[in-house]
């Protein structure tokens, strides 16, 4: 015991020394915060980069810690507390930009200092295989007649999917504070109301659904990437039927504010060997996860992007007033 | 025939000694990581996923399993013997359990709750082998209403059962419903009883509340009356072993609380607590000596564990026939498949019928090498409640606290656990029953989103509750089952007086 | 402490669950009355807080009511000192952890405290021993499971 009192005594020393001088663009331990409870989509996502991490050989000890509560938003609280320290990432997502909203948090993303978009899975737009609904424009046109009679089964209020759906109606033409969206708890819920024919349509991350896809029992109306997906090349994206919206479920880490360059550049540096190693591209695959690494400046200015355009249309449909 | 045959061939893939050590070692890890309680079997199989990333996918799909059905067994033992329910499932285990660990019968009650599990588990495979296909056409058909009816059904049997002074219980009923209030409504994202504190938009945890009414309110109970009355609690009392008046009373119940938790596992939104619930009330009603019931009555375990473990079974249902994840384990199961590029649904039975059926095997081998693990664990489990009293509530506690700090320890987490065992305390000390409330908290929130959903999909039109047959049928026993009970005291009154 | 009330006619426990109940009723029903966002199709956030306020308002009359007609069950007395060295206990945990002291201390302290609370008298043993068990829990958390429980100076040596 003593020995290993004595190993990481010396292995803090040295971060210490590190750290103070920053002279290094090396990182040689990290935190990394799941900003909610163990076993969900962030710490899976820090859960993996540990693996990747410590794996590779980029740094020698990582430690996840989960930070529950109020959709990631203490989590976030605690992050810009830590003011100034450079071994520490969170992980968030698009998701937290509207519960940032949606809380009324006193904290926001822009606080933090953004270090990388790691991944992104893009949302599908489904029917049941029997419903009339052929194609996005026929979904549109349904919800321009009626926006109430277009029910859409999601995940839950103010995500992803529900933003997606507000950003559909707005982009169409409807009245995106009139759309009928019906948040359930979990895919799988959805699911089940979307196979049971409970409801219009469905939204989703592609992966959800991709099972019901394959076996016929459900329709993609449309994918809302820019590009066809790899895996399901038949589904249209909006775009291509006309409709103007991009919008991807994206992953990314975000470090504490008041971090010298030096310390920023490090913290890019590590996740940027994570992103290219073995180790993370395997993880990816396994995962079903597809790569979207951005960082620095670009990741930045994306950020201010869709902080933007979610507050934006959270205020439109009436989530945030 | 073409099931049995897929089914025998499932054995003779899980019948490979490396599988079977797979098995065993989930079973294991199952067993020891379910016994914390508020760690229950989705984040053991979470937290353990990693571990299996390095296997073959049968292997660790056989592991996830082992882990599955371990973790079940092992929060049930934490009910029993600490009166602390890790899980909400777990809830009417404790309730006749813990009384039972105390009064010297620790032995049986844990007996009746392994074996009972593994002929709920047995049967409910069965039904997943043979039935899934049939069953989750049913399952997906039931809509918002049919949920909402079905819990209102929960509530009015459950409400019958506790306690002998209806207001206390209702008073309890309804704290528990206020509390489910808290935090973020699932249907407008607003936030709703948080007075600004962010910790408390996440809502209410049930087992904070469960083990703080429970674990820390019976710990403040005891020490409060320790010089006057105190507490004497009996490791071994009569036999260890369920006597052949233990077994007669528990057969019924096992498979009465299968017959529960089986279908209304498999529904996509069905879940194991209202099972249990109706389990315990069922059997509250049965049983032939009611006023055990409350002192520690065999019946209220053996039911409530058979319903539980047969809802497992039953969200493989859905999982493996249409990919649904339809509880928090499922959902990380998915996550399993998903990891070897595995897709559950429809295609998985014809894609990959070794996968398939060798898991749907190994969830037989899992069940036995459970009782096996367990049975002779009993012995060694009830001898816990030898250790002298001081230290035996102390751990106690310490137990209790940890699977909140684990999961979530912030220190206003910390502080609500500490509030509801002080309620708790003052709940026993003025005969209030403490469970009601830990129901509300679990029921009012789902009866609550299933209402609001099925008046969205209605456009705000209440008759869609009668519309729907299943719904109507339901909200028609649940209207029998609250009448019922006047109509007999009134038939009652009416023959005294004609006398 | 309860009997000498019952003298006045009303029974004290009763009354101030009756009170306690109404209290609870109005912050449930101010707080819906606050709400501004409503749902655009069915029934909306406010819905159920006002049916659960009602039941409240319901069952906290009831209790003025019982109050007069017998009162809740008379308790017996409890021994106020176990009671505290317990609650001394969790605050004593809730304490350690709000301020940083980590996962072992506060064990430790809530173990020595509900021990000597139920009626032992070797704090410093019982002390020790929580030690070994907080230590020995969250280790095993750390190495198995790697979950991390709250840590401190004391824990950051082992990690």
């Amino acid at each position: 015991m003593l020995t290993s009192f004595l190993k990481r005594g010396a292995i803090t020393a040295v971060a210490f020394a590190a750290l103070s001088t920053a002279a290094f663009a090396q990182v040689n331990e990290l935190k990394i915060m799941a900003p909610a409870a163990p076993g969900g989509g962030w710490d899976g996502t820090a859960r993996s980069m540990q693996q990747a991490l410590t794996g590779a050989g980029i740094v020698k000890s990582v430690q996840v810690n989960n930070v529950t509560g109020a959709g990631g938003t203490i989590g976030l609280a605690q992050l810009i507390g830590a003011k100034g320290q450079g071994d520490q990432l969170m992980v968030n997502g698009f998701v937290m930009v509207g519960a940032i909203l949606l809380n009324k948090s006193p904290v926001n993303l822009s606080q933090t200092t953004p270090i990388a978009r790691l991944t992104a899975e893009a949302e599908v737009i489904v029917v049941p295989t029997e419903s009339p609904l052929k194609t996005a424009k026929d979904l549109a046109e349904k919800l321009k007649a009626d926006p109430a009679k277009v029910t859409w089964a999601g995940g839950s209020a103010g995500g992803t999917d529900h933003i997606l759906a507000a950003l559909f109606a707005q982009a169409v033409g409807a009245d995106a504070k009139k759309i009928n969206y019906i948040p359930f708890s979990g895919g799988g819920e959805a699911l089940a109301a979307m196979l049971g024919g409970r409801v219009t349509a469905g939204v989703s991350g592609y992966g959800e659904f991709e099972g019901q896809i394959k076996a016929g029992k459900l329709r993609v109306l449309a994918v809302s990437s820019g590009k066809r997906l790899e895996n399901a090349p038949d589904a249209p994206t909006l775009k291509e039927q006309g409709i103007d919206l991009e919008l991807l479920n994206w992953r990314s880490v975000v470090a504490p504010p008041g971090l010298s360059a030096e310390q920023t550049k490090a913290l890019i540096d590590t996740v940027e060997k994570m992103v290219k190693s073995k180790e993370w591209q395997e993880i990816l695959k396994a995962r079903g996860w597809d790569d979207s690494y951005l960082a620095g400046a670009e990741f930045d200015s994306f950020l201010k992007n869709e902080i933007e355009r979610v507050s934006k249309v959270m205020h439109e449909v009436g989530l945030v007033k | 025939m073409d099931t049995l045959l897929s089914l025998l061939h499932g054995f003779t893939v899980a019948f490979e000694p490396a599988k079977l050590l797979f098995c065993l070692i989930g079973v294991f890890l199952g067993t020891a990581v379910g016994v914390l309680p508020g760690i229950g079997p989705a984040l053991t199989v979470a937290l353990l996923l990693p571990v299996t990333f390095k296997l073959d996918p049968g292997g660790s799909l056989i592991m996830f399993a082992g882990i599955y059905y371990g973790g079940m067994y092992g929060g049930s033992t934490t009910a029993i013997l600490l009166n602390a329910p890790g899980e909400s499932a777990s809830l009417a285990t404790a309730l006749e359990g813990s009384k039972m660990a105390k009064a010297g019968r620790g032995g049986p009650a844990l007996a009746t709750s392994a074996i009972g599990s593994f002929v709920a588990g047995l049967i409910a495979t069965i039904g997943l082998a043979f039935l899934a296909p049939w069953l989750v056409e049913v399952a997906v058909k039931f809509g918002p209403w049919d949920y909402f009816a079905l819990m209102i059904v929960a509530f009015v049997t459950v409400s019958a059962t506790f306690g002998d002074s209806p207001l206390r219980g209702l008073t309890s009923l309804f704290l528990g419903i206020a509390l489910g209030l808290i935090g973020i409504d699932k249907l407008t994202g607003q936030a709703r009883l948080t007075f600004g504190v962010p910790e408390l938009l996440n809502g209410v945890e049930v087992t904070t509340l469960a083990v703080g009414l429970f674990a820390v309110g019976e710990a403040f109970y005891v020490a409060s009356k320790r010089f006057r009355d105190p507490e004497e609690i009996i490791p071994i009392k009569g036999s260890l072993w369920m006597t052949k008046e233990d077994w007669k009373r528990s057969w019924a119940p096992w498979l009465r609380g299968t017959a529960f938790g089986f279908p209304i596992g498999a529904l996509p939104a069905g879940g194991a607590e209202v099972p249990t619930f109706l389990s315990y009330s069922t059997e509250k009603k049965l049983c032939k000596y009611p006023g055990e019931f409350g002192k520690g009555a065999i019946e209220g375990v053996a039911g409530p564990e058979a319903a539980n473990n047969a809802s497992a079974a039953g969200t493989l249902v859905p999982l493996l026939t249409l990919g649904l994840p339809t509880s928090a384990t499922a959902a990380i199961m998915l996550a399993g498949f998903q990891q070897y590029g595995l897709n559950p649904g429809p295609l998985l039975f014809a894609e990959k019928p070794d996968l398939v059926w060798g898991l749907i095997a190994s969830l037989f081998i899992a069940n036995v090498m459970l009782v096996i693990l367990n049975l002779p664990l009993v012995g060694l489990w009830v001898r816990l409640l030898a250790i002298p009293q001081p230290w035996l509530y102390a751990g106690i506690l310490v137990f209790a606290t940890m699977g909140t700090l684990a999961v979530n320890g912030s220190p206003v987490e910390l502080t609500m656990l500490f509030a509801f065992g002080f309620i708790g305390y003052l709940m026993r000390r003025y005969d209030y029953p403490v469970a009601p409330m830990v129901v509300g908290l679990i029921l009012g929130p789902m009866a609550e989103a299933q209402l609001r959903r099925a008046l969205q999909i209605s456009l705000g039109d209440p008759m869609i509750l009668l519309e729907n047959p299943i719904s109507a049928t339901l909200l028609g026993i649940a209207f029998i089952a609250l009448v019922a009970p006047f109509v007999m005291k009134g038939l009652n009154r009416f023959k005294a007086s004609e006398d | 402490m309860t009997n000498d009330i019952r003298a006045q006619g009303a029974d004290k426990p009763a009354l101030i669950v009756g009170v306690l109940l109404l209290v609870v009723a109005f912050l449930v029903g101010y707080d819906a009355a606050q709400q501004t966002i409503v749902a655009t199709y069915g029934l909306g956030p406010t819905a159920m807080p006002y049916v659960v306020a009602c039941g409240l308002v319901i069952l906290g009359f009831s209790h003025f009511v019982v109050a007069f007609r017998g009162g809740l069950p008379k308790p017996e007395a409890a021994d106020g000192k176990a009671l505290l060295w317990i609650a001394a206990g969790l605050v004593c945990l809730i304490g350690c952890i709000a301020l940083g002291g980590g996962f072992v201390i506060a064990i430790a302290l809530l173990f020595a405290c509900t021990a000597r609370g139920m009626g032992r008298r070797a704090f410093a043993v019982d002390l020790a021993i929580g030690f070994v068990l907080g230590l020995a829990i969250f280790l095993a958390f750390a190495k198995l499971l790697t979950l991390i429980l709250p840590s401190g100076p004391l824990e950051r040596l082992f990690l």
